[in-house]
């Protein structure tokens, strides 16, 4: 919740018609600039954002601060690529640009997109790093697009003149498949420093992990939007590991097979800190699970030496912690007996849905509906075979 | 100009004038081009302290100060008591908000060693968001040369018609006696506080199109109204 004023320096010089980040390093900008702005004014309703371009004709302030996003997005479009950047010109009238801002309680910040090659001296940009740092002016710096010899380093011999209690930070985004805007949610440029937009930052991460198809979370299912099902599939996920694993062992030695149920709990609670997403939901489980831990570790030990009584210890563990979802665990966990065999890289919730015996065993859990039903029924055959038209008609029964 | 104390300060009481620290807006105080931010707090404190650079009286104002930010070095300032300006630039400029109005009689100013005491300083007077090029550009409304003064017994006088309503003040210390940089151990107030304060005006409701039920005099009330 820190009040600032922003101004953010785009490049539009020449270099920025490539298309390596997609759409175009120009495009790339833009977008990262209005969740840049977004991030802001969410954090503090007061904070101002300004634009300024370094490049074209000359050093452009195309929006004073201000906290009107439209007017922010009506000015990044349209625009033109040319010329050259002049990072040392742009950040000094962008510090003229905050030195007139209307509140004078907001801190003053600069964000520079530095795409193209800088052709400063390292000594000219410290010491306009050193007057920044004087009047107390943050600078974060985006490094990306080409890659220069030395530039790096002079961005970062910047960055070390401006730093004030790290208040100042640099972020060097190589070209990939991931937007330029995805790749800076997770940054201190967007966070703020540690509190404040992380709440923006945090909702955005699970847009953009969403949309790019669960590839961020093991089981396609986003532990912010639906967390009891994620916990739930990665509880059945290990339980089946390990039952995979007791059998081996009992292959190989009768007592090791009762060890392998506790141990298989530790590991869940390893793999769920391991796993810990920065989301407020996902905490409370996890913390559940780290309070038995010690408990856990007692009746580690209890196994190892006593077989009965760990067996027995092993088992209550087992029952306290999947308590609360234990009928949906064991659902899960039948389903994936019966697709064990297909090693499903398609983890789509639909398919886990398509399982008959989990959808009646789900259905049976709900009130007021009866598996015989004729229309439960047709709803469960539609579901085999997904047609849009039955989808939507079961749909809507459901609600 | 400067008084010199050359009596004993059994005879009376010297901390008695120096007073006005209390009415020092301390969290609101900020400096320029301090070396660690926030420790330009450290250097407001009571007459009797003002050789004391340990800062152990504000401890707990400035942890509380640094937790609210979150920020992990507020041990640093259990020793830090004292105002340094940023290596290899001894400017220094300190803004200093009261809570209510006062009138500034005197300032005394204690520096740091080896030349690193500013050499002179330069007040304004209520105005907020002052930097460095602002300062250098503007008419102060007083300027002092400073004398190197270790013991805290040098104040220096005001135009006190000048510092008659002083909500603010602005002290820009633009050099040192050739030091690498400024340090300030302690700045001092003397004067009186008055108990108004000077506000902004704060809450305005404008009117888009005027409503006449809200113009309603005591003269004309039941009936119908005239505006005219």
């Amino acid at each position: 919740m820190v009040l600032e004023a922003t101004m953010i320096c785009v490049d539009n010089s020449e270099w920025m018609r490539n298309g390596d980040y997609s759409p175009s390093r120009l495009q790339a900008q833009a977008d990262a600039i209005n969740l840049i702005c977004g991030a802001k004014t969410q954090a503090n309703p007061e904070n101002t954002v300004g634009v300024l371009t370094m490049a074209g004709k000359g050093v452009r302030v195309l929006a004073t601060p201000t906290s009107d996003l439209g007017r922010i997005l009506a000015c990044m479009h349209g625009l033109e690529m040319g010329g050259e950047m002049n990072i040392a010109s742009a950040i000094q009238i962008a510090q003229l640009a905050l030195k007139h801002r209307q509140n004078k309680n907001q801190q003053q910040r600069i964000i520079v997109f530095a795409g193209s090659p800088v052709k400063f001296e390292k000594k000219v940009l410290e010491s306009i790093g050193k007057k920044l740092k004087k009047n107390s002016v943050a600078l974060d710096i985006v490094d990306f697009g080409e890659e220069d010899d030395g530039k790096p380093e002079k961005l970062e011999a910047l960055l070390s003149a401006v730093n004030n209690n790290d208040s100042s930070h640099i972020v060097h985004v190589p070209a990939g498949p991931n937007a330029l805007s995805d790749v800076l949610i997770s940054t201190p440029v967007f966070t703020g420093d540690g509190e404040g937009g992380s709440g923006f930052a945090v909702a955005a991460a699970a847009a953009t992990a969403a949309a790019i198809g669960g590839s961020g979370y093991d089981f396609g299912v986003d532990p912010n939007i639906d967390p009891e099902l994620a916990l739930a599939l990665r509880v059945s996920m290990e339980e089946e590991r390990a039952r995979q694993e007791a059998a081996a062992k009992r292959a190989a030695e009768e007592a090791g097979g009762k060890g392998g149920e506790p141990s298989s709990k530790s590991e869940d609670v390893t793999m769920t800190d391991q796993a810990n997403v920065s989301s407020k939901e996902d905490k409370k489980h996890t913390d559940d699970m780290v309070e038995e831990n010690d408990l856990l570790k007692e009746a580690l030990a209890m196994s190892m030496n006593i077989s009965g009584t760990g067996h027995s210890a092993g088992d209550t563990e087992m029952s306290e912690a999947t308590s609360a979802d234990q009928e949906l665990a064991l659902a899960l966990q039948m389903s994936m007996q019966e697709s064990a065999g297909e090693p499903s890289s398609q983890t789509d919730v639909s398919k886990v849905l398509e399982d008959q015996s989990f959808v009646s065993s789900i259905l049976e859990s709900l009130p007021g509906v009866d598996p015989n039903d004729p229309s439960v029924k047709d709803l469960l055959a539609s579901l085999k075979n997904p047609s849009e038209k039955d989808k939507e008609e079961p749909s809507n029964e459901d609600k | 100009m400067a008084c010199l104390h050359d009596h004993s300060c059994e005879d009376h009481d010297c901390s008695s004038g120096w007073t006005l620290y209390e009415h020092i807006d301390l969290p609101k105080v900020s400096a320029l081009n301090e070396a660690v931010p926030g420790s330009v707090k450290s250097v407001f404190k009571a007459w009797e302290q003002r050789l004391n650079s340990s800062g152990l009286k504000f401890k707990r104002l400035l942890i509380e100060i640094q937790f609210r930010n979150k920020k992990a070095h507020w041990s640093y300032f259990l020793l830090q008591g004292h105002l340094e300006s940023n290596e290899g630039d001894p400017e220094l400029l300190v803004y200093i908000p009261f809570t209510s109005d006062v009138k500034i009689k005197s300032i005394s100013v204690v520096g740091g060693v080896d030349g690193t005491s500013p050499s002179k300083m330069r007040a304004f007077i209520n105005k907020e968001g002052i930097d460095f090029s602002d300062a250098q550009g503007m008419q102060a409304v007083q300027e002092w040369d400073l004398v190197e003064n270790f013991q805290g017994t040098l104040e220096y006088q005001t135009r006190y018609s000048k510092f008659q309503n002083v909500a603010s003040i602005t002290l820009h210390f633009p050099n040192s006696f050739g030091g690498d940089t400024t340090k300030i151990e302690y700045i001092g107030f003397k004067g009186e506080a008055t108990k108004l304060k000077r506000d902004v005006v704060a809450t305005i409701v404008y009117e888009l199109r005027p409503n006449p039920s809200d113009h309603k005099t005591k003269a004309e009330g039941g009936g119908l109204s005239h505006v005219e």
